[in-house]
C-alpha cells in the first residue's frame, strides 16, 4: 500500500475503476520501457510509449489488430500510448465497463477511417485480416455487402455506432467475450 | 451380450455320437455371439417400439423405458428358467459397453465450449465428487451408528466411505440419456456433462483406495497410505489424460498417411481409442479420461486427414456403437434388478442414501457455485443450480463398482448392492421423468439452435483477437492469452505434423473444388426429380411471400410423405429469401477460410443425432439455390398464363395478411429481416419488374399515411417516421419483441404461431398499425407484381396493373371477410385502425358499387389520383 503512494495520488486512484490493479498494471506499463517511465507518477510526468514499443512485443506479433488497438485507446490516435491511455484500454475491457462503452470502443476499432460509421472499406479491412487476405477481393466484397446488410438498420450503406450496438445486443456472446479480467 | 453365463446357461443333454449325420444342432458353438446379437436385437427393437408414439417418449426418458423393459424382461427370464440371468457383468460393461459411449462423448463434445468452462467443470468433478462422497459416507456411517440401521449392516467408516465413493458419481450415461432430452442452455448442459465424465477420475482413486483399506482392515492403515492416495489421484488423472494425449497424437499422425487405404480409415480411430482404453485400464490409469480426451483432441487432425466418406462413417458407427451400449446397458440394469439373491433390503440405509445424494450434491453444488461465481463473468444463477442439484442421475458404473466389491471383504455388499440398484433407479426414472417438467416450470434458458448470423461470427473472432491484443499489451496471461498461445503453436507445429499438407494448405481449393462438384450434383438431381417438383408446385399455392401458417400444413404434407426430393422441396418452399442464401454462401467462404480456426462448434451434443456437418449444409444450399430459381422461372411462366386464378388469390392474399401481423409485430420492420417474407417478395418475385413496383408502392404509401393519420390520432407520431420509406426509424430497442430466432428464419414453419399470438396480443396497439401498413403494402405490391406480367416496364402497363388491383380489392374484401373476422386477433379498434381494405367491411359493397365508375374513370386517369380518392371513400366511412 506504502508503495502505491508513491507513485499514484489518490484522485488518481480514483479516477480509475481498475484501482486495486493500478499498481500491477503501472509496473507493466513501465517494464515497457523501462527507461522512459519514471517511478513517480503523482506529478503527473508526460511520458509516451512509442508504438514501436508495443507494436514489437512477441506476443503481438501475429495479432491482426494490434495497430489498431493502439491507435484507438491512443489520445493522439497514433498509437503511442501514455499510461492514461494504458490503463483506459484496460478499464474498458473491465467488467466493470458498460456494454455501451464496450461496444463504443469495439465500434471505434473496427471503424478504421475514423469517420463515425464503419462503412465497406472499413469490413473489407477487418474481413482482410481475419482472413490474412485469403479471401478473393470478390468475395471479400461479397461478405461485406452482406455483413452491412445484415447489421444496416437505417440503410443508408454504411453502419453507424447505433445500429453496431443494436447488433451487439442481439449478439449474446459480446458481453461474454469483449472482457478481461485480471 | 452375456459372455460368462454362456456355459452355464444350456446343460444341454450330450447326446452320443450315432455314426454319419447330416446336420448337427452346434448351439454350444454359437451361443454366445447368439446371444449377443440377440439381445441387442431385443434392446433395438424396443427403441424402435418406445418411438413409435411420439408421446410416450416425449414425457419418459428413453432410459426409463429401457430399465423398465428391462425390469420385464428380467422378470420373464426368471419366470422362465427359475433363476437369474444376464446380468449387468462389470467384466462385460467396463471392458465393452462403456468405452464407446464415452468416446462418442469425447469425440463430439464441443471442444471450446468444454475448454471454456473447463474450471467450473473441473472444480464440480472433483470438488464436488469428494465431498459428495465423504459427506454420504460419514453421514450413512453416522446413521449407522445411531442405531437406525438394521443390525445385519456389518459396515465401519470405511465401508461406508467406499460405498460413498461410488454412489456419489455422477454417471455420464444416465446425464446424457437425460438430458439430451430436455436441451437445457449450453452452458448448463457441458457443465453437468463435463463432470460427469471427468470425475471418473476422483470415482475410480476413491473406490480403489478406499477398497484396498476395507481390505487392509482399519487397524492397518498407515499415515503413507493416505499419502498415497492422494498421490494415487493426480496419478490416475493426469496419467489417464497423458495417454489420451499420446494416442490422440498418434491416432492424428497415423490418419496422415493412410491416403491410399482410405477404406481402413475410420477403423483407426475406434481401434486407437479402444487401444488407449484398454492401455489406460491396464495400467489402472483413469480409462474414461483417455478416451474423452483422446477423442476431443485427435477430432480436429483426424477429421482433416480423412475423407469425407470416412468422416460420414466414423460418424455414423461412433453413434450407432454408443447408442446401442446405451440401450443395452439400461436394459440389462433393469434386468439386473430382478436377482433377488443379490438383495438385501434395509430402509433405513435406502432411504438414507437417498437423502444424503440428494441433499449434499444440492448444499455442494450451492457451495462450489457460490465460490465459483466469484470468477465467473456469467454466474451461475439459483435456477441452474436447482437443475445442476437434481441432474446428478447416477447410473451404471456405479452398479457395475458396486457389483465388483468383494463379498468377503465387503461384509455389507448385499446391502450396498439393493440400494445401489434402488438409487440409481430413483434417479434415473424419477429424477429422469420429473427433470423435464421441472426444468420448463423454472423456465431455465432453453438452448437456442441459431445459426450465427454473418455479423456474430465476424465479431466474434475480431473480439478474439482484439482480446488476446491487449491482454498481451496489458502483459495479463489470461485465457485469452493462453488460448491463443495454443493456437499459434498448433498452427506452427501441430498441425504442420499431423495434417496431411494437402488438408493443412489447400483447404480452400480443395473447398472450391468441392463446391463446383457439389453444384453439378445438385443441377443433375434437380433435373432427375424434376417430375416431382412440378407435381408439389402445382399443389403449392404461388406467391412465394405467403408464410409459415397455411404452408405449414403443406409443408408438413410433404414431409410427412417423406421421399428425399419432396424433403429438400418443402425447404425450398418455405422461402428462403435471397438473403438466406446469400448468408450461407457467405457462411461457407468465412468458414473456409478465416484464419486461425477459432470455431464456434455449435454446442449441441447429441448422442443420436448427428448434426450435419459443413458439408451437408452445403449440399443442401447448393441444392436449395437450385430448386429456388426453378420455381421462380416455373413461376414466372405460370402467371403469365393464369390470370383467371385471382380469387383463389385473394383468398390467400386474406390469409397472408393476418400472417403477415402477425409475424411482423414490430414497429420498424427493418430490423426484422429475418422474417422471410419481407425480403422476399421484393426480391425474388418482382425482380423484373422493380420500377412498377417502386412506384406503386410509393402511391400505396401515401394513401396509407393518409388513412392512419385521420383513423388513429395517436398513431400521427410513429406514423409520420414510419411511412416515408419506413426506413429511416431510429432503432428503439424498447419495442423490439424478442429476436426473431435464427431457426425461424431457417425453418419458417417453426416460427412458433403460439408465440406470436402471444407477441401480438402483448405488444403495445401503437404498434400494429404501422406493421399492419406494412403488410399492406407487401401483399399490395406482390399483388400488383403477380398481376401484371412481369418484363413490361413502361408507362402505359402502370394502368394495366392498377385495373386488376383495384378491381380485385373490393372482391377481396368481401370474400375474405369471413375468414379475417374468424382469425383476426387484435382487439377491434386496432384492427379497424389498421386501415387495411379488408378490414373495412361495411365499405365492401359501397365499393363494389361504386367500382365501375371508378374504373371508367380509371382509363382516363392515372394512378395516382385515382388511389386516393377510393380510399378516401373507406376512410370517411371510417370516421
Amino acid at each position: 500500500m506504502g508503495n502505491k503512494q508513491t507513485i499514484f495520488t489518490p484522485e488518481q486512484l480514483d479516477a480509475y475503476q481498475v484501482q486495486n490493479k493500478l499498481n500491477g498494471l503501472f509496473y507493466r506499463y513501465r517494464d515497457l520501457a523501462p527507461q522512459l517511465v519514471p517511478l513517480d507518477y503523482t506529478d503527473k510526468p508526460d511520458v509516451t510509449l512509442p508504438y514501436e514499443l508495443i507494436g514489437s512485443m512477441p506476443e503481438l506479433k501475429d495479432n491482426p489488430f494490434r495497430q489498431r488497438i493502439a491507435e484507438v485507446f491512443s489520445e493522439d490516435g497514433d498509437g503511442n500510448m501514455t499510461l492514461d491511455d494504458f490503463l483506459d484500454m484496460f478499464s474498458v475491457l473491465s467488467e466493470m465497463a458498460p456494454r455501451d462503452l464496450k461496444a463504443y470502443y469495439a465500434f471505434k476499432i473496427y471503424d478504421f477511417n475514423n469517420d463515425d460509421y464503419i462503412c465497406k472499406s472499413d469490413l473489407e479491412k477487418t474481413v482482410n485480416k481475419l482472413t490474412r487476405n485469403e479471401l478473393t477481393p470478390e468475395e471479400v466484397r461479397l461478405v461485406c455487402e452482406k455483413v452491412i446488410y445484415e447489421a444496416d438498420l437505417d440503410n443508408d450503406g454504411k453502419l453507424s455506432l447505433e445500429d453496431f450496438q443494436h447488433m451487439i445486443i442481439r449478439a449474446p456472446d459480446f458481453l461474454s467475450t469483449f472482457h478481461i479480467r485480471i | 451380450m452375456h459372455p460368462p453365463a454362456g456355459p452355464a446357461a444350456s446343460p444341454g443333454p450330450a447326446a452320443p455320437p450315432a455314426g454319419a449325420e447330416l446336420l448337427r444342432w452346434q448351439w454350444q458353438e454359437v451361443q454366445v455371439p447368439c446371444l449377443v446379437a440377440a439381445w441387442i436385437l431385443v434392446a433395438s427393437l424396443a427403441k424402435i417400439v418406445f418411438h413409435l408414439s411420439r408421446k410416450v417418449t416425449s414425457i419418459v426418458p428413453e432410459s426409463c423405458l429401457l430399465i423398465l423393459l428391462g425390469l420385464g424382461l428380467g422378470g420373464i427370464v426368471l419366470a422362465v428358467a427359475k433363476k437369474a440371468k444376464y446380468q449387468l457383468e462389470p467384466n462385460m460393461f467396463f471392458l465393452f459397453l462403456l468405452p464407446p459411449i464415452v468416446l462418442d462423448s469425447g469425440y463430439f463434445m464441443p471442444s471450446r465450449l468444454f475448454f471454456d468452462n473447463i474450471g467450473a467443470i473441473l472444480t464440480y468433478a472433483v470438488v464436488g465428487t469428494l465431498w459428495n462422497s465423504f459427506t454420504t459416507g460419514t453421514a450413512l456411517w453416522g446413521l449407522h451408528q445411531a442405531g437406525l440401521m438394521d443390525p445385519g449392516v456389518e459396515a465401519g467408516l470405511m465401508d461406508f466411505l467406499l460405498f460413498g465413493s461410488l454412489i456419489s458419481a455422477v454417471d455420464p450415461v444416465a446425464v446424457l440419456a437425460v438430458f439430451e432430452e430436455v436441451h437445457v442452455n449450453e452452458t448448463l448442459f457441458i457443465i453437468v456433462f463435463g463432470e460427469s465424465l471427468l470425475n471418473d477420475a476422483v470415482t475410480v482413486v476413491l473406490y480403489k483406495v478406499f477398497n484396498s483399506f476395507v481390505e487392509l482392515g482399519p487397524a492397518h492403515i498407515h499415515a503413507t497410505d493416505y499419502v498415497k492416495g492422494v498421490a494415487s489421484f493426480f496419478l490416475v488423472s493426469l496419467g489417464g489424460t497423458a495417454v489420451g494425449l499420446l494416442f490422440a497424437f498418434l491416432l492424428a499422425l497415423i490418419t496422415r498417411f493412410t491416403k491410399r487405404v482410405r477404406i481402413i480409415e475410420p477403423l483407426f480411430v475406434f481401434l486407437l481409442a479402444y487401444v488407449a482404453y484398454l492401455a489406460a485400464e491396464m495400467v489402472s490409469l483413469s480409462a474414461i479420461l483417455a478416451v474423452t480426451f483422446c477423442g476431443i483432441c485427435c477430432k480436429k487432425y483426424v477429421e482433416a486427414n480423412i475423407s469425407q466418406k470416412s468422416r460420414t462413417t466414423v460418424k455414423y458407427t461412433m453413434k450407432t456403437l454408443a447408442s446401442s451400449s446405451e440401450t443395452i446397458i439400461f436394459m440389462f440394469l433393469g434386468m439386473s434388478a430382478v436377482d433377488t439373491s443379490k438383495w438385501a433390503w434395509d430402509t433405513a440405509l435406502v432411504l438414507g442414501t437417498l437423502l444424503f445424494i440428494l441433499l449434499f450434491r444440492a448444499v455442494g453444488v450451492v457451495l462450489q457455485t457460490y465460490v465459483l461465481n466469484r470468477f465467473r463473468l456469467i454466474p451461475l444463477d439459483r435456477i441452474d443450480q436447482v437443475v445442476m442439484s437434481y441432474g446428478g442421475l447416477r447410473g451404471a458404473v456405479a452398479f457395475a463398482l458396486v457389483i465388483l466389491l468383494d463379498r468377503d471383504k465387503v461384509k455389507a455388499k448385499d446391502y450396498f448392492v439393493a440400494t445401489t440398484i434402488v438409487v440409481v433407479f430413483f434417479t434415473v426414472i424419477v429424477q429422469g421423468l420429473t427433470i423435464k417438467p421441472l426444468v420448463t416450470w423454472l423456465k431455465v434458458k432453453r438452448s437456442d439452435h441459431h445459426k450465427p448470423t454473418l455479423n456474430e461470427e465476424l465479431h466474434e473472432h475480431a473480439f478474439d483477437h482484439i482480446l488476446a491484443a491487449v491482454e498481451d499489451i496489458v502483459g495479463h496471461h489470461g485465457y485469452h492469452y493462453w488460448r491463443d498461445k495454443w493456437e499459434q503453436f498448433d498452427k506452427r507445429y501441430l498441425s504442420q505434423l499431423l495434417m496431411r499438407k494437402s488438408a493443412y494448405r489447400l483447404r480452400d481449393e480443395i473447398w472450391d473444388v468441392y463446391y463446383k462438384l457439389n453444384i453439378r450434383d445438385a443441377i443433375s438431381f434437380v433435373d432427375q426429380g424434376g417430375h416431382v417438383l412440378s407435381a408439389a408446385k402445382l399443389a403449392l399455392p404461388s406467391m412465394p411471400s405467403r408464410t409459415s401458417m397455411s404452408e405449414s400444413s403443406v409443408t408438413n404434407l410433404l414431409r410427412e410423405s417423406g421421399s428425399g426430393a419432396c424433403l429438400d422441396l418443402q425447404v425450398i418452399d418455405t422461402v428462403r429469401s435471397r438473403r438466406d442464401k446469400e448468408d450461407a454462401a457467405m457462411h461457407h467462404v468465412l468458414r473456409g477460410s478465416l484464419y486461425k480456426p477459432r470455431r464456434r462448434y455449435k454446442a449441441s451434443y447429441s448422442r443420436h443425432f448427428i448434426s450435419p456437418d459443413k458439408q451437408e449444409r452445403q449440399d443442401k444450399e447448393i441444392f436449395r439455390q437450385n430448386m429456388k430459381r426453378r420455381l421462380e422461372t416455373f413461376k414466372s411462366t405460370k402467371h403469365n398464363i393464369c390470370s383467371s386464378k385471382s380469387k383463389a388469390r385473394m383468398k390467400e392474399k386474406g390469409r397472408k395478411k393476418k400472417d403477415i401481423s402477425l409475424t411482423s409485430d414490430a414497429p420498424n420492420g427493418r430490423t426484422h429481416r429475418s422474417v422471410p417474407w419481407q425480403e422476399a417478395a421484393p426480391v425474388l418475385v418482382m425482380v423484373s419488374s422493380e420500377e412498377e413496383e417502386s412506384d406503386s408502392s410509393e402511391t400505396e404509401r401515401e394513401d396509407d399515411e393518409g388513412i392512419v393519420f385521420i383513423a388513429r390520432a395517436t398513431d400521427e407520431v410513429l406514423q409520420g417516421k414510419a411511412t416515408p420509406g419506413s426506413l429511416d426509424v431510429c432503432p428503439s430497442p424498447c419495442i423490439i419483441p424478442p429476436s426473431p430466432t435464427l431457426a425461424e428464419k431457417e425453418l419458417p414453419w417453426k416460427g412458433d404461431q403460439a408465440d406470436l399470438a402471444v407477441y401480438v396480443s402483448s405488444e403495445t396497439t401503437k404498434i400494429v398499425p404501422v406493421d399492419m401498413q406494412k403488410a399492406w403494402n407487401q401483399s399490395i405490391s406482390s399483388l400488383e407484381s403477380i398481376a401484371s406480367p412481369p418484363g413490361i416496364e413502361t408507362g402505359p402497363q402502370h394502368r394495366r396493373f392498377a385495373c386488376p388491383v383495384l378491381e380485385e380489392q373490393p372482391q377481396s374484401a368481401s370474400q375474405a371477410m369471413p375468414e379475417q373476422i374468424s382469425c383476426f386477433q387484435f382487439p377491434s379498434h386496432v384492427s379497424k385502425s389498421g386501415r387495411s381494405l379488408s378490414d373495412s367491411s361495411p365499405d365492401g359493397v359501397e365499393q363494389q358499387e361504386l367500382q365501375p365508375l371508378m374504373a371508367a374513370e380509371e382509363q382516363g386517369r392515372a394512378l395516382p389520383p385515382a388511389e386516393p380518392r377510393r380510399l378516401m371513400f373507406s376512410r370517411a366511412s371510417h370516421i
